[in-house]
């Protein structure tokens, strides 16, 4: 396909999709794997189950055996917008097009050699976040979690309306178990989304909630 | 059967042991949900029933999730059964050591060996690894792997994990004598 014939430095990947013949990509990144989860809740009879899914990719920490003055940019500029498109190119086949999307959010595990600095500097700028966010039909932020963490551990990914992010129906989570990853020079970047709200959401919303303050406090009944 | 969720993982190697993998290594994994047969009955003598009424089901909803969620053609397989609290490990053999749930993913790999198996009791949330062979030698030593899955809030302790996974090549960078140089 087009990006094994490309010349580096020359591969346009807006129109051209990441799901098979992404070798030239990886090699390039230093992208050792991704693991694509997707969780079906069957609803009611007839209705349609909801979706949720989570895109992870591992990577070799660009910026290991670097110090604390080291300058993130020219990295995450190269590296960011393309696990953007790795991953969102995942989510989106995992849940039938961004019209199907209604929640979104994301995450970065940094391997223990790593700073947690280096797990932001991949998801926490327009090089990551505007790119999902883009291509999942999205206007809202990104809601997001980070860490550092050995191997083997599993984290929450939230999630929350991909337009309307005080939508409480879509205040959720994903949990996701990492196997064998991050290593201690790896970084995990994990993007995550759902087709629907919690299952039986029914806690309100800022258009029902009463004024509430800590006054209620002084009418506590025991 | 009832239903409470399907949870479906694709794994893609890229990099093993410092090289490239090209094509990108594949395994995927489809986990079930469902509340135990045989919960609250005591201990069921026969599960003969239970199986019937349930094991086919079983393999018929996986085994083509599985062959979509690889997406190429699958040479190496395996599956999985972890029986919650409240029930027994042969519960889980009950419904996946049977032909009428097995047969679905032979039929669907265009396989023939048996299919390697993990079965254990665990809470919710145990990490569990699937082991898988090549679908047609279970002898060809390349294609012996496995696949760690974790479903966050299941097995419940009235409910078995039912998983079938698939691997669309042997290891990465596999590179063991064949077992036929030791004979």
């Amino acid at each position: 396909m087009r990006l094994l014939t490309a010349p580096a430095g020359a591969v346009d990947l807006t129109s051209a999709s990441t799901l098979r013949g992404y070798e030239p990509i990886a090699a390039a990144i230093g992208l050792r794997g991704i693991r694509t989860v997707v969780e079906e809740l069957p609803g009611a009879p007839a209705a349609p189950a909801t979706r949720r899914a989570a895109a992870i990719a591992i990577i070799r920490n660009p910026w290991a055996g670097t110090g604390t003055d080291h300058d993130l940019q020219p990295e995450t500029e190269r590296i960011a917008p393309v696990l953007a498109k790795l991953l969102s190119d995942r989510l989106l086949h995992a849940l039938g097009g961004a019209d199907a999307v209604q929640a979104f959010g994301k995450a970065a595990v940094v391997g223990v050699d790593g700073e947690l600095e280096h797990a932001g500097a991949l998801i926490h700028t327009p090089y990551f976040g505007n790119l999902v966010r883009e291509a999942l039909g999205g206007t809202s932020i990104l809601c997001f979690a980070d860490a550092r963490s050995e191997a083997g551990e599993s984290h929450r990914i939230p999630l929350w309306h991909k337009t309307a992010a005080a939508t409480r129906d879509f205040y959720q989570s994903l949990d996701v178990h990492l196997a064998d990853a991050p290593h201690r020079g790896e970084i995990a970047v994990i993007a995550g989304a759902a087709t629907g709200p919690r299952p039986h959401a029914r806690i309100g919303d800022r258009a029902t909630d009463r004024a509430v303050t800590s006054d209620i406090l002084k009418g506590i009944t025991l | 059967m009832i239903v409470r969720k399907l949870t479906t993982i694709v794994d893609e190697i890229a990099t093993e042991g410092g090289r490239p993998v090209e094509p990108a290594a594949r395994v995927a994994v489809v986990a079930v949900v469902i509340d135990n047969p045989w919960h609250g009955q005591g201990f069921v003598e026969d599960l003969a029933p239970g199986i019937a009424a349930t094991a086919s089901d079983l393999g018929a909803l996986l085994a083509p999730r599985v062959v979509e969620a690889l997406g190429a053609p699958i040479e190496a397989y395996g599956k999985a059964a972890i029986v919650g609290l409240d029930g027994e490990v042969e519960h889980g053999s009950a419904l996946i050591h049977t032909l009428q749930f097995g047969d679905h993913f032979r039929n669907a790999a265009s396989a023939t060996t048996l299919l390697p198996a993990v079965e254990k009791r665990a809470a919710a949330g145990t990490v569990f690894d699937i082991p898988l062979k090549h679908i047609t030698d279970a002898t060809i030593r390349s294609h012996h792997q496995s696949v760690e899955v974790r479903v966050p809030d299941a097995p419940h302790a009235g409910e078995i994990l039912v998983a079938l996974a698939g691997a669309a090549q042997g290891r990465p960078q596999q590179r063991l004598a064949p077992l036929s140089t030791e004979q």
